[in-house]
């Protein structure tokens, strides 16, 4: 059985795809998404074989997400987008699986055989952002997206990965590998992220350093980050 | 008796030239209170050669000399102030000097006494703020006057033996008194009359021509036709009172107005050769029917004797003609040939300021037209998809929304850029938001409260529901909650404000896809309407973006 999620902003349009994806006797939908953050979290948690992903949808486009998940554990995607000139020609381009709306049973066939042949997941870097701009977070229950240029640091720990800006401490479902990869945010220390920009101090300790942020918050920096550190700010 | 005759004679000689420089352009320095110091220079130069002319053709008298010196140096001073008239009076009695005679230094002496002092006065006139009353004659005679007097005082009193210099001043001082006095205030009397005649006559050229230009705004840019041009012929013929006026564009007369209607009909093909030649080689003609005899070139009985043709430019090139013609028993006057070719440039700044509008106008309907070409593509495609899903469950809410699409298309593509009514307005949008409710279910609440009395208002087509899909596309369809739009209508006396109101927050100025649409609404508004009427957003960032319309709003 593969299983799959379907994420779409519109509920007919998810409708219309689960109806023609429960006739195949070796698809199982595990879920339906109505947006990039439910989703993320979806697939961070089910971990499923293969996403029919929208591209445009609210506040994080279908392209964001995929920047957002975590390479080692990314799924077979299948985009699916109703217009969208600039990404069919990158699709077409590079061979990545995609439908178009109103969607064609015989096209969803070709894809759904090929995608049984090989479920290895594509490398989908050519088609994604290389920065991100807004990070979906919660505060509590709360569904927060936070501008990028607005963190200070973030940070891991046994609950999770948390982001703090000058204002608040929210948890997110993105990993410190993915943050460090597309924001400008440095490696200080084995479970922190600093950004440049929020740095108003550095003092050198015996185990590494501390930085102080513009907010005043600590952070802890590892010996083997405070070289690269320093060096960011042009010292040696 | 014989001396007094001889100064006359002489003091003539200079009203002759002065009569003859007051001709030339050089008679524009005297007119002038100018203080710059080439202007002094002039002055001083042409007074002190004044007086030395003045001195040599003096008439000898008791080995003395009899002149009109003083006149130089008193206008001098008078029209040049202090340093000048000081330095006219010491050039004068210098050179006076030199020629020798036992009134010498006497003469010297109050010559230069003569230039200051009438100097003085022209500054202590001027610090009064009466300047006007140096051109005054009676007080320039009377300042020479004065000035003469103080002459034969310091003969008197400088000159030796005193006997001489008595009999002296006896024979000289009537003639001189006289002549001098009556001779300085005839030459301010000639630059007197000469100055207001220039000043009435600049002064009416400019009322003129202000008066044209001020009537005729704004009726050639409306387009440069028959009609207009008719309006304005009738305008420039009765402020210039010439014969007759007419326009022509570069085939064609299109208005004529005055002498020789009868036979000038508008919508003829142009047939003078005069005409043709300004518009081909884009220059002024003129024929003043005395050197370039002037014939109408279609009866000959026609009463026009002169014309002068000016072409109309619109960017350098030649696109009309004005003429304006006199009868054979009128001069040509030259204050209307400098006017023609002012109102030529007049009218060609009007008619090139109307094809820029034109221009204008075609650009924002060409916009608008590809803009309805473009129905949003990621609609339409996402609008089937919906339809096609609802089809399965729901066969009549797929006919209807089919229904309501093709609606949506056919009005975007029917609809030509005119005016239509709010109703028409509202019910386009209505097929609009038909499918975005289809596509987004609940997500998506719109509430429109528009008092069904303003259904029947006037706006071009494409204001409201360009404004509402933006609000969709860039506004709540980026919302992970509902979407709420709000669409309201207030009026006041003269106008009425549309407000479209989204929960999202999300409006950014900078982002020019966002603001292709609401600008095109918003140029279309003001061409149509005037600057003050438009769009206009403003945005609290995450909580709302508000878009207000405002249009006239005319009770009928």
């Amino acid at each position: 059985m593969i299983s799959c999620l379907i994420v779409d902003d519109e509920p007919y349009a998810r409708e219309a795809l689960a109806e023609l994806l429960e006739q195949q006797a070796d698809i199982d939908i595990i879920g339906q998404c109505g947006n990039a953050v439910d989703a993320m979290q979806t697939i961070n948690r089910e971990q499923p074989d293969l996403v029919f992903l929208d591209i445009q949808m609210p506040r994080i486009s279908g392209m964001e997400l995929i920047a957002m998940l975590d390479p080692e554990r990314m799924p077979r995607i299948v985009f699916v987008t109703a217009y969208d000139e600039f990404a069919i020609k990158a699709f077409d381009n590079h061979a990545f699986d995609y439908l178009l709306k109103p969607l064609d049973e015989q096209r969803l066939q070709q894809t759904l055989s090929k995608v049984r042949r090989d479920l290895t997941p594509q490398i989908l870097t050519p088609v994604m952002p290389v920065h991100l701009e807004h990070l979906p977070c919660y505060s509590g229950n709360k569904l927060k997206i936070i501008a990028v240029n607005e963190v200070e640091y973030a940070f891991s720990d046994l609950t999770g990965v948390h982001i703090a800006t000058a204002k608040e401490q929210v948890h997110t479902e993105l990993t410190l590998k993915v943050l460090e990869e597309k924001t400008p945010l440095l490696r200080c220390h084995r479970q922190y992220l600093v950004a440049p920009s929020a740095i108003a101090e550095i003092e050198v300790l015996e185990t590494g350093g501390e930085v102080t942020t513009h907010s005043e918050a600590k952070i802890p920096v590892s010996r083997r980050y405070l070289k690269v550190l320093k060096q960011a700010f042009g010292f040696n | 008796m014989a001396l007094i005759l001889a100064l006359t004679q002489q003091m003539c000689l200079y009203m002759v030239i002065v009569y003859l420089v007051s001709k030339t352009p050089m008679f524009k320095l005297f007119a002038e209170a100018s203080t710059r110091l080439p202007h002094k220079v002039y002055i001083y130069l042409v007074f002190s050669s004044f007086c030395i002319m003045a001195t040599y053709f003096g008439e000898q008298a008791h080995g003395a000399i009899a002149n009109t010196r003083a006149m130089g140096a008193v206008l001098g001073g008078l029209l040049g102030g202090p340093t000048t008239g000081l330095l006219v009076g010491l050039t004068g009695g210098i050179h006076r000097y030199s020629l020798g005679g036992f009134t010498d230094l006497s003469c010297a002496i109050s010559t230069t006494l003569e230039g200051f002092s009438a100097g003085m006065m022209s500054y202590y006139l001027r610090k009064q703020g009466r300047s006007e009353l140096v051109y005054h004659p009676f007080l320039v005679g009377l300042v020479t006057f004065y000035a003469e007097m103080m002459q034969m005082c310091i003969i008197l009193l400088v000159a030796r033996p005193f006997d001489d210099a008595l009999a002296l001043v006896r024979q000289i001082a009537p003639p001189m008194l006289m002549v001098n006095s009556i001779g300085a205030a005839l030459f301010m009397s000639i630059i007197r009359d000469q100055k207001t005649m220039f000043d009435k006559l600049s002064s009416s050229f400019s009322t003129k021509a202000l008066k044209i230009a001020e009537r005729s705004v704004g009726l050639l840019s409306k387009g440069f036709n028959e009609k207009a041009s008719t309006q304005v012929a009738k305008i420039v013929i009765e402020e210039t009172a010439v014969g007759a006026v007419a326009i022509t564009d570069r085939e064609k007369l299109l208005a004529f107005i005055g002498i020789g209607a009868d036979h000038h009909i508008p919508g003829t093909p142009i047939s003078s050769k005069i005409t043709m030649d300004a518009i081909h080689q884009n220059k002024v003609m003129f024929a003043d029917g005395v050197e370039t005899p002037y014939a109408c070139s279609i009866s000959s009985s026609c009463k026009l004797g002169s014309s002068l043709v000016i072409p109309l430019r619109a960017d350098n090139e030649v696109i009309g003609t004005i003429k304006l013609y006199e009868p054979k028993n009128k001069l040509f006057l030259n204050i209307n040939r400098t006017l023609g070719e002012g109102i030529a440039r007049l009218l060609s700044n009007q008619i090139l300021y109307g094809r820029f509008e034109q221009q204008q106008t075609m650009l924002t309907q060409a916009e608008l037209k590809l803009l309805q070409a473009q129905v949003n593509p990621h609609f339409l495609f996402n609008a089937l998809n919906t339809i096609s899903a609802i089809v399965r469950r729901d066969p009549a809410q797929a006919r209807q929304l089919l229904q309501q699409l093709s609606q949506f298309l056919r009005i975007n593509l029917k609809r030509t850029t005119g005016v239509v009514t709010l109703g028409d307005e509202l019910e386009h949008i209505d097929s609009y938001l038909a499918i975005e409710r289809a596509r987004f279910v609940d997500k998506l609440q719109v509430n429109i409260a528009i008092d069904s009395a303003l259904y029947g208002m006037e706006m071009p087509a494409f204001t409201l529901q360009p404004i509402i899909e933006n609000a969709v596309k860039h506004g709540t369809s980026h919302l992970l909650e509902q979407g709420i739009i709000n669409v309201s209508a207030e009026r006041d006396k003269r106008s009425v404000t549309l407000v479209v109101e989204d929960n999202a927050g999300l409006y950014q100025a900078k982002k020019t896809s966002d603001g292709l649409g609401m600008n095109l609404v918003h140029k279309r508004i003001q061409n149509q309407y005037g600057t003050r009427y438009g769009v206009n957003v403003s945005c609290e960032p995450d909580v709302y973006t508000r878009v207000t319309i405002t249009l006239p709003y005319r009770n009928d």
